[in-house]
């Protein structure tokens, strides 16, 4: 011991400490390399980007975008920005939209995109547009004016796509195919020269169909780098010291009925059923902390005004609208029989009509007189969201489109008008990752934007 | 009845009797065994069930107790004596618990009787616990019945209740488990028993609440129809109380069903009858055994009565055989078998009787022949009386008419001549008569045998009615009308119709000497028992009892010119025809001989 002596020993530990020091800051820098693990409930048995029979969900939309890119994009403050189309024009009235389609940009099976090529993408995505290509553009002409298209454009189904002659999709993104194992596995590959950079890891794989349970076994066996979380499951999962990150709420939960008010009667008791939804208690209990009330359509940090539309409970209100109808019928409230989160909510529900004195009985049978439903808001720009909720719920838009908050909140009150829905709950999207996913974090609207990422390497 | 027959009835039927008195009395008891039996395994049952739900209230009770006592519990606790209690996080710890612990139901309620969280109906969290008021008692109870609100409905379990407590606000862990088909199955029951329990909700019998663990929903329809009956009877009496299910048509089928009511602990109320517990017992083994029995009687007593009939009839021909010889000798006798006998065997009462039959034979025997020989000797005597008077009247004037030629020859001579020739006349005149004398006897003695042919006795009637029509109907004589009163079916006779017309012709001749002063004449014919009868009758003057009993006996006669052989020639005739011949007779209204022919 005295002949090691104290300034050998200071010695060492200064340059062990150099040495972690920077191994530490090399890890600080994007590393290329390594196979990102992701799981998922979702399991798409179709990567067809127009395919519109595959539901529609946030995880398809983001597995989606790593295999085919849109003319535009837009950011999570639904804001554009140019992707395969660098510029656009619109002609008078916003019925003839102009792309001018990127150079340089190649599908993964090497075949350059054209205008052409991107038009017929267009077309078999949207039968009911006029698209064709005009030089290097892209030319779309509408009957009518649509000053979203470009927002529109935006979304995943109207991902640019090549179908080769045997039929395999082929896409421009940042990511090919390598293995796709329809409904359970898909493995993406790096693409090496694609326009905006190679991404930093080598491959994706995606493993499908897995509920949250096995999603968090998977990622604490080291067998999954990213996994979704339940959001009443986020808050518990954080406190045992998982990494987890969140997007805005994207994700509509909702009552809806099957059809419109035929009575005076029954708008009565859908008005009762509405006022006497406790959702404070619902989102404490059993979303743990997690989402927002709503009883508006779009989120509030989508619309700005959604907290105009009160949220709270109101049980004498609701006994008095329902003393209004002498008999009431019993509903049934059909759920997702694979989703626990659902069936409680719709129990609740159930309970707080009771003390209203209307009787709700739960069911998971396909037909039911009201539903529990999620919706993924299908863009950040609200038109596009609210339009698309308005579709997916069978509702009319009312019309003309505006341009202001005004107008928006015009809109969604007139559908909200209609009792054929009472908003419950706005959902985020929520993610844990392992310490070694880099430089993660979902977007606002809950995009992926996995060509940021990259791996590090495991810690003991 | 034969006096065999007779025997043999009593015999088999005592047989009989005597087994269906076993019988009955081996069904009797083993009724009685069975319902014993039944009565001991329904008990067994009931104890064995409450045995299982005191176990069962016990795991319970323990699990519970185990829950209250647990750190996440004991966390809940101190988090929520905090202000502000934050019941959030605690929303799905009932439900890990419970699945933990392997309890069907569990809640934890805070202080104020609110739920915490809640295994069996997660989404009730926040609202009031409906059995807080009885938890107190429930603690120091122990384990208790309650209903169980459920989203789907009310269900019935076994609850226990525990309060763990950081400062002055307790929480309470209520934890159950569910009686179901799984807790009935659970019942180690012997075979042939099963249990039901019958959830008490509603004010009416459902069908939906009769838990069945060993039918389906169909079957379970059926159950419930029959069981209703004794279910409403508990409902309306709150009592124990018994009654035979039957199931179908085969009494093999039928159940008997022991209810229990099962009495809650709510508080307010007075122990609530929340279920019926129906313990079922198959009467299969009682009414198979009891089939069993019945064949083997039936079988046994079958076969007794064949070994009794071939036991009785050779009891019955050995007691009967000596009566039977008796009978058949007695038989003989009547029918003039004067010479029958029975054999005399052994030394009892039969055989002395049998012995005696054939002394009283050969003493009858005996005196028939004295009275033969007496008879012959008293004919003898008559025909000796008669054949003497019949001589004695030709012979005296033979003497005289003798004496009056000698005394002529003596003292007339010259009138010799004359004498002699009115003599001689005289005498061959009483020769002649002597002759016919000897003829008639002679006549009687040589009696032909008849020559017997299918006859119609009808025509032979009629000849001789048509015979004597003129004479009946001769001026100068006393009217004497003659009826013929003949059988129209009658059936032919053996017979000689020479002889039987005489034998008819000398009755009507006697009945026309019995109606001097006219009458009537009836000739009548008619079968009877395999006999043909001829009667002729009169309207005379009739017969005393001694003519009537002397009147076929050769040379008696009661008219002054008669020979007294008519009558016997008649009789003669109808014996050597194999019938018989009586009179009927009564002093001062006539009299009908009645002559039997054997037919054909």
């Amino acid at each position: 011991m005295k002949r090691f002596g104290w300034r050998r020993l200071v010695a060492s530990s200064l340059l062990l400490m150099a040495l972690l020091i920077k191994a530490g800051a090399a890890e600080t820098r994007p590393q290329y390399g390594g196979t990102l693990r992701i799981a998922m409930r979702e399991a798409p048995a179709s990567l067809d980007p127009c395919d519109a029979t595959q539901a529609d969900s946030l995880a398809r939309r983001n597995v989606l975008a790593l295999i085919f890119e849109t003319l535009v994009t837009l950011d999570d403050r639904g804001r554009l920005h140019p992707s395969l189309a660098v510029d656009w024009q619109f002609g008078p009235g916003n019925q003839r939209w102009q792309f001018r389609m990127r150079h340089g940009v190649r599908f993964h099976d090497g075949t350059a995109l054209t205008a052409e090529i991107a038009a017929s993408s267009l077309r078999t995505a949207n039968p009911s547009w006029k698209v064709f290509a005009e030089g290097e553009a892209v030319v779309v002409e509408l009957d009518h004016s649509d000053p979203d298209l470009p927002a529109e454009l935006a979304l995943t189904r109207n991902s640019i796509a090549k179908k080769n002659g045997g039929g395999k999709l082929s896409g421009t993104g940042p990511f090919h195919i390598e293995d796709w194992q329809a409904g359970k596995k898909l493995t993406l590959g790096a693409e090496e020269n694609h326009w905006r950079g190679r991404a930093f890891v080598d491959a994706i794989e995606v493993e499908m169909g897995r509920n949250f349970h096995e999603q968090l076994n998977e990622l604490e066996l080291g067998r999954a780098n990213l996994v979704e979380v339940a959001p009443q499951q986020g808050h518990r999962v954080a406190m045992e010291g998982g990494w987890v990150s969140s997007s805005q709420p994207m994700e509509l939960v909702a009552l809806a009925f099957s059809g419109d008010p035929k009575t005076a009667n029954e708008k009565s008791l859908r008005s009762a059923l509405a006022l006497s939804v406790d959702r404070g208690s619902m989102k404490s209990v059993l979303l743990q902390g997690a989402g927002q009330p709503t009883a508006s359509l779009l989120p509030n940090w989508m619309s700005g005004y959604g907290f105009t539309f009160s949220t709270d409970a109101d049980l004498k209100r609701a006994r008095h609208e329902r003393e209004q109808v002498s008999t009431a019928p019993n509903w049934t409230v059909g759920y997702d029989a694979n989703d626990s989160v659902a069936r409680v909510l719709v129990e609740r529900v159930a309970l707080n009509a009771k003390d209203a004195g209307l009787v709700l009985q739960p069911t998971t049978a396909a037909t039911a007189d009201l539903r529990l439903v999620r919706i993924p808001l299908a863009s950040a720009d609200p038109w596009i969201a609210l339009a698309n909720l308005a579709e997916t719920l069978g509702l009319a838009m009312p019309k003309p489109r505006g341009e202001s908050g005004e107008d928006l909140y015009a809109a969604e009150l007139a559908l909200l008008a209609g009792q054929r829905i009472i908003p419950l709950f706005d959902l985020p999207e929520e993610y844990a990752s392992c310490p070694v996913l880099n430089d993660w974090r979902p977007a606002a609207d809950g995009s992926w934007r996995l060509d940021e990422v990259w791996m590090g390497k495991d810690r003991p | 009845m034969m006096f065999r027959r007779k025997l043999l009835a009593v015999f088999a039927l005592t047989v009989f009797l005597s087994v269906a008195a076993v019988a009955w009395l081996v069904s009797e008891v083993t009724r009685r065994a069975f319902a014993r039996s039944d009565d001991e395994r329904t008990a067994a049952l009931v104890t064995q069930f409450r045995h299982e739900f005191n176990r069962q209230g016990d795991e319970v009770q323990r699990r519970v107790e185990a829950i209250a006592g647990s750190e996440a519990v004991s966390r809940m606790t101190f988090a929520l004596s905090r202000a502000p209690a934050d019941s959030g996080p605690y929303f799905e710890l009932a439900k890990s618990t419970a699945e933990n612990s392997q309890l069907d139901f569990l809640e934890f309620v805070e202080g104020g009787g609110t739920i915490v969280s809640s295994a069996q109906w997660p989404a009730k969290f926040g609202y009031p616990e409906e059995a807080f008021g009885s938890f107190s008692t429930a603690i120091e109870q122990g384990p208790f019945l309650k209903q169980e609100p459920l989203q789907e409905g009310t269900v019935l379990g076994l609850f226990a209740v525990r309060a763990t407590r950081v400062g002055e606000r307790p929480v309470y862990v209520i934890g159950g488990r569910r009686l179901d088909k799984n807790f009935l199955s659970g019942l180690d029951l012997p075979a042939g028993m099963r249990a039901l329990l019958y959830q008490n909700r509603g004010d009416h019998f459902s069908a939906d609440l009769l838990i069945d663990p060993s039918t389906s929903s169909a079957e379970k329809m059926r159950s419930s129809e029959k069981l209703q009956p004794l279910i409403d009877a508990v409902r309306q009496y709150g009592q124990e109380m018994t009654a035979v299910v039957p199931w179908s048509g085969n009494q093999a089928d039928d159940e008997v069903f022991h209810a229990i009511p099962l009495l809650g602990t709510d508080a307010g109320k007075d122990h609530p009858l929340l279920a019926i517990l129906l313990i079922g017992n198959s009467r299969r083994t009682y009414v198979e055994l009891k089939r069993h029995i019945r064949s083997a009687a039936l079988l046994v007593g079958g076969g007794g009565i064949v070994l009794a009939i071939l036991l009785s009839s050779w009891a019955a021909a050995r007691v009967t055989r000596p009566v039977e010889q008796l009978a058949q000798a007695a038989q003989e006798v009547a029918a003039g078998n004067w010479n029958a006998r029975v054999a005399v065997s052994g030394r009892d009462e039969l055989a002395q009787l049998a012995d005696s039959f054939n002394r009283m034979t050969a003493e009858l025997l005996g005196q028939k022949e004295r009275l033969v020989q007496a008879e012959r000797v008293a004919a003898w005597r008559e025909l000796a009386r008669r054949l003497a008077h019949e001589l004695k009247n030709p012979l005296f004037p033979l003497q005289l008419t003798v004496e009056n030629l000698v005394r002529a020859r003596q003292q007339n001579p010259e009138q010799f001549e004359e004498v002699f020739r009115e003599s001689s006349r005289t005498l061959l005149a009483e020769i002649s008569n002597l002759k016919g004398i000897i003829g008639r006897f002679s006549e009687f003695s040589k009696m032909p045998q008849p020559q017997l042919h299918p006859m119609q006795v009808n025509d032979v009637i009629r000849g001789v009615a048509q015979l004597f029509q003129a004479q009946l109907e001769a001026p100068g004589r006393a009217k004497i009308s003659c009826e013929l009163q003949l059988h129209p079916r009658l059936e032919p006779v053996a017979a000689d119709a020479e002889l039987l017309h005489r034998a008819i012709t000398n009755l009507v001749l006697n009945a026309m000497d019995a109606m001097p002063q006219g009458g009537t004449l009836t000739l009548r014919t008619r079968g009877e028992d395999g006999k043909v009868l001829i009667e002729v009758a009169d309207t005379g003057s009739g017969l005393t009892t001694e003519e009537c009993e002397r009147i076929f006996t050769p040379y008696y006669t009661s008219k002054q010119h008669g020979t007294g052989l008519g009558l016997a020639i008649v009789q003669s005739v109808v014996s050597d025809h194999g019938g018989r011949i009586r009179v009927e007779s009564q002093p001062g209204r006539g009299t009908t001989f009645v002559i039997e022919l054997p037919r054909g």
